[in-house]
């Protein structure tokens, strides 16, 4: 600045007398501060906060926060819990990094460019509030409760969710961990033992583990992995079928290298030679299935040859594996997976996964699928209605549903095409709570155009993703550290301890910074300006956390004093309950139109020069959640690609290379990564970590770092019991320095 | 120097710290702008004057202007914010890192601290208020060793991107004006390392 003074003379000079006047009417007399007694140097107080429960993946391990003066400086596992005990992962250790990333969410803002290209104005609470409101009544009084979309995730999404879906009345809801992840889980096993299953199984006490489709050890949930190791630790067998050599497959007793999208068969071929040799649990089968007949008839032609070629494995392998389950049975862990939506076909191999349990007789069995026994808490949310069907876009024009095994809500690609189409009614109305739909849905680019197409779009996040770039309003939530939120409920992860049950709430450890708010507020305050002010079920997020926990006798100051989990005993969890069926043979299914008996549905093979696109996990990233944590970042900044050590040496890679991808419909990746080369990979198949490349550069640790696999699938499967995407359908060849490499055969 | 300069001064950092509050009609108004003028005025700077003047003279929305500017330089902008007003993320790559902590510390020993739910120790406003305070208390010595630990080391960083990336010359006169005062001399009145 071309000032004339130099500051000394300046300050000292009459100028600075004149300007001042005229200053001293404009500043505020009003600062930020107050005085408080004189304090020697480091007299910054130091405190222990209980209560919290991490979320920096969804297995929700209790937590206590170091603080100096305010400040969380160290995040520990609960002494006094039995679930996690102290032990917290890589990802746990580094929420301090999100609570204090700079990137963070911190303000409503609204966009006053384009969506997609947004240019951000700071609002009020006042006027965002009144905005989204408007917007979404608007949208309802125009297209009605069905013009409104709802892609939610995570444990705050579940209040505004019941808001949309149970008081508003649209059924256009739909969760990522439903229709993308392991929504087909739970209800193939509904549809055999009435129960989703979680991932109830009692590892520990086992003599063999089957996992196939778990990433266990890759998808570090802290108790779930204790339980494993206890059951290797204990000599338990363990069977990994995976195409690829996964961390779990390094501790296996055999390792099934599995042609992608043929595990039914495999499963089949084990169940057949069960039942032909008579190795299956025939009292367990006789007392507590039903449909064994159709059964055995619907799996009869699948010998061992025919799954060894269908899957590329040796005949001996799957012999191998069933006998191993059949030696151990029933104490065998068959392992329910999660992530499972891949193929389009995995209703049926998770209806297998429950079948072949109970052909073991290994439910509510030492080491097999047993549920602890919880004790009960309350689960205050909005009420309940009958909006009826008239809108519900799982039902065809005949009232039959198009997807009969779906989740709770509504298949995602059904709301994209009445979006895209007007058909039956448009869709107009966008909510984005704590989901990243254009980075958990494969299409992106229709995801776009569906996000392109509404009249309005609102988004409630943490953190800024690469959905957040497409609000019309964007909202900052408080995190898991600095809210309080659910109250969560379990027992002692080795059920051969004393069994013991435990309550505890989510506690903030510290207090929000900024203007973030929990989901409570936000959504009242809409439900308030869309005219439903009368049926908001609780003020705030704490009467909420009261209610639920006063069904069990207890309070949040109660928790407090008990350091943030009540203890009590707990119930003998084995023993099968009186009211447990297992339904090999579904008629349900049957009558629905698909096979009532598990059965095989082959999937495209590679076209020739490419291989299919698989992803996982890595243990230190839950996807794109935690890809800008500066801490994780370091521990791993990208995703390798990881390629067959042949394919690669005649591709001429090496590890370490950079490369780029394409798939088999031209779509190239925007970002390149690195090559990993191993042998420990089918050659038919690359893999790559889900989650990484995100295009947001408001994320100025995780934009464009590694490739975003989910930009590649660009192909849509859809399964069709559940209407669930299958994810593990699109076929890719490398790109290095800029020339395409055929993938050999 | 005399209390009547020491409590100038002490307006001086109050109306920086009031010049990147959020912009809102209840401070820019026509007496801001006529502080800002005149301020300007005084120390010769006619070619800020004028480009200042001309950009609020000539936006028909100004405050909308400023508030979207205000919004991507110092919270959320694309591609990137340009400039967190906080000095932990210039030092420790964080928010709330151990410069808050020292931030915090030395208002401390001074016998202050912050109301509650006021922004983070470190935020800008925040360490001009206080400066303004230590000089209102005529505390010369406190005041040269906030500038010189706590305030300068990463306001060098912080000035720099705005005056670099800003798209409006208020805030690059805003950040001109604050290095002016915060700025060491040497003995001859010279200032140091022009920003
Ligand atoms: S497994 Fe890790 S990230 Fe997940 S809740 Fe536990 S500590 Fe947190």
């Amino acid at each position: 600045m071309a000032f004339n003074l130099t500051r000394r003379r300046f300050l000292q000079s009459a100028s600075l007398a004149a300007a001042s006047i005229p200053l001293s009417k404009v500043v505020s007399a009003e600062t930020g501060f107050v005085q408080s007694p004189l304090e020697p140097k480091g007299s910054l107080k130091e405190e222990t906060a209980t209560g919290g429960i991490c979320e920096m993946c969804f297995w929700r391990c209790q937590l206590i926060g170091k603080k100096r003066d305010g400040r969380l400086i160290k995040l520990e596992g609960n002494p006094k819990s039995i679930d996690n005990g102290t032990s917290i992962c890589a990802r746990g250790n580094a929420g301090i990094k999100l609570l204090y990333d700079p990137d963070r969410l911190k303000y409503p803002l609204k966009n006053v460019g384009e969506r997609g290209k947004p240019v951000w104005k700071r609002i009020s609470w006042e006027e965002a509030l009144a905005e989204c409101s408007s917007k979404l009544k608007g949208v309802v009084d125009k297209y009605g409760p069905q013009g409104i979309a709802v892609f939610p995730h995570g444990s705050t999404a579940k209040y505004p969710m019941h808001f949309f879906e149970r008081t508003v009345g649209t059924h256009n809801v739909s969760e990522a961990s439903f229709f993308q992840c392991r929504g087909i889980r739970d209800t193939a096993y509904w549809a055999t033992i009435g129960k989703a299953p979680g991932e109830n199984v009692d590892m520990p006490n086992s003599k063999a583990i089957m996992l196939l489709g778990s990433h266990i050890g890759e998808n570090v949930h802290v108790s779930h992995v204790k339980s494993f190791i206890k059951g290797l630790q204990n000599g338990s067998k363990l069977i990994v079928v995976d195409p690829r050599y996964s961390a779990a497959a390094a501790k296996s007793d055999v390792w099934v290298k599995i042609k992608p999208g043929t595990d039914t068969a495999f499963l089949l071929a084990i169940m057949n030679y069960l039942v032909k040799t008579e190795k299956y649990n025939v009292d367990f089968i006789d007392e507590w299935a039903d449909g064994f007949d159709e059964f055995a008839e619907g799996i009869a032609d699948w010998t061992f040859e025919r799954a060894a070629k269908e899957c590329n494995i040796p005949v001996e392998q799957i012999k191998e594996v069933a006998d191993i389950l059949a030696e151990n049975a029933p104490n065998v862990s068959i392992h329910p997976g999660r992530h499972v939506s891949w193929y389009g076909n995995d209703f049926q191999r998770q209806r297998s996964l429950a079948c072949l349990t109970a052909l073991l007789g290994a439910y509510y069995v030492e080491g097999g699928w047993v549920p602890g026994i919880k004790p009960k808490v309350g689960k205050v949310s909005w009420a309940k209605h009958d909006h009826g069907n008239e809108h519900n876009l799982n039902y065809n024009e005949d009232e039959e549903l198009r997807h009969p095994f779906t989740p709770p809500g509504t298949p995602t690609e059904l709301i994209r095409d009445a979006a895209l189409t007007g058909k039956p009614y448009p869709i107009k109305g966008c909510v984005i709570w704590g989901q990243n739909p254009i980075q958990t849905i494969p299409g992106q680019e229709k995801m776009k155009d569906v996000l392109r197409q509404m009249d309005f779009v609102m988004c409630v996040d943490v953190m800024p993703t690469d959905a957040t770039m497409w609000a019309d309003i964007l909202l900052p939530e408080a995190s898991y550290l600095e809210r309080f939120d659910l109250v969560k409920t379990g027992t002692q992860w080795d059920f051969s301890e004393k069994h013991q049950q435990y309550i505890t709430a989510r506690m903030p450890l510290v207090e929000p910074m900024f203007e973030r708010k929990d989901n409570v507020f936000i959504t009242n305050a809409i439900a308030k300006g869309m005219g439903h002010e009368e049926e908001i079920p609780v003020k705030t997020v704490e009467e909420m956390v009261e209610k639920n926990l006063a069904v069990a006798g207890l309070s949040i100051a109660q928790l407090k004093k008990e350091d943030g989990i009540h203890l009590r005993d707990g119930k003998d969890p084995y023993g099968i309950p009186e009211d447990f069926e297992v339904l090999l043979y579904n008629e349900d299914i049957e009558d629905a139109g698909f096979p009532g008996v598990p059965t095989y549905m082959p999937v495209e093979p590679p076209p020739a020069g490419f291989a299919r696109l698989l992803y996982g996990r890595v243990p230190v990233h839950t996807f794109n959640r935690t890809q800008n944590n500066a801490w994780l970042n370091f521990a791993m900044p990208e995703n390798p690609v990881w390629i067959n050590d042949e394919t690669a040496n005649k591709l001429g890679l090496k590890d370490g290379d950079t490369v780029g991808l394409v798939n088999s419909e031209g779509f190239k990746s925007h970002t390149t990564t690195t090559v990993k080369v191993t042998p420990g990979i089918r050659k038919d198949s690359v893999y790559m970590a889900h989650g990484y490349g995100s295009a947001n550069p408001l994320l100025s640790v995780a934009v464009n770092a590694g490739v975003d696999d989910t930009s590649l699938m660009t192909k849509i499967a859809i399964d069709p019991e559940t209407g669930a995407h299958g994810m593990r359908n699109n076929f890719v060849k490398l790109i290095k320095d800029g020339k395409v490499l055929d993938i050999p055969a | 120097m005399t209390s009547t300069t020491t409590l100038r001064i002490a307006t001086l950092y109050r109306f920086c710290a009031q010049s990147l509050q959020y912009p809102d009609t209840n401070w820019l108004n026509a007496d801001y702008l006529q502080g800002l003028y005149s301020l300007l005025e005084s120390l010769g700077a006619d070619d800020e004057l004028e480009q200042v003047q001309t950009a609020f003279e000539t936006d028909p929305d100004i405050l909308e202007t400023l508030q979207i500017e205000h919004t991507r330089l110092f919270i959320n902008g694309v591609p990137h914010v340009v400039a967190p007003p906080y000095g932990s993320v210039y030092v420790d790559k964080s928010l709330q890192g151990l410069h808050t902590e020292k931030t915090l510390n030395f208002y401390a020993e001074c016998g202050y601290s912050l109301k509650h739910g006021s922004d983070l120790p470190d935020h800008i406003i925040h360490q001009l208020e206080f400066l303004s305070l230590l000089a209102e208390n005529n505390d010369a010595e406190h005041e040269s060793e906030f500038l010189q630990t706590i305030f300068l080391p990463w306001f060098s960083k912080f000035g720099a991107r705005v005056k670099q990336e800003t798209h409006h010359p208020f805030y690059s006169v805003i950040v001109q004006l604050i290095d002016y005062l915060t700025k060491e001399e040497d003995e001859h009145g010279i200032q140091l390392d022009e920003a």
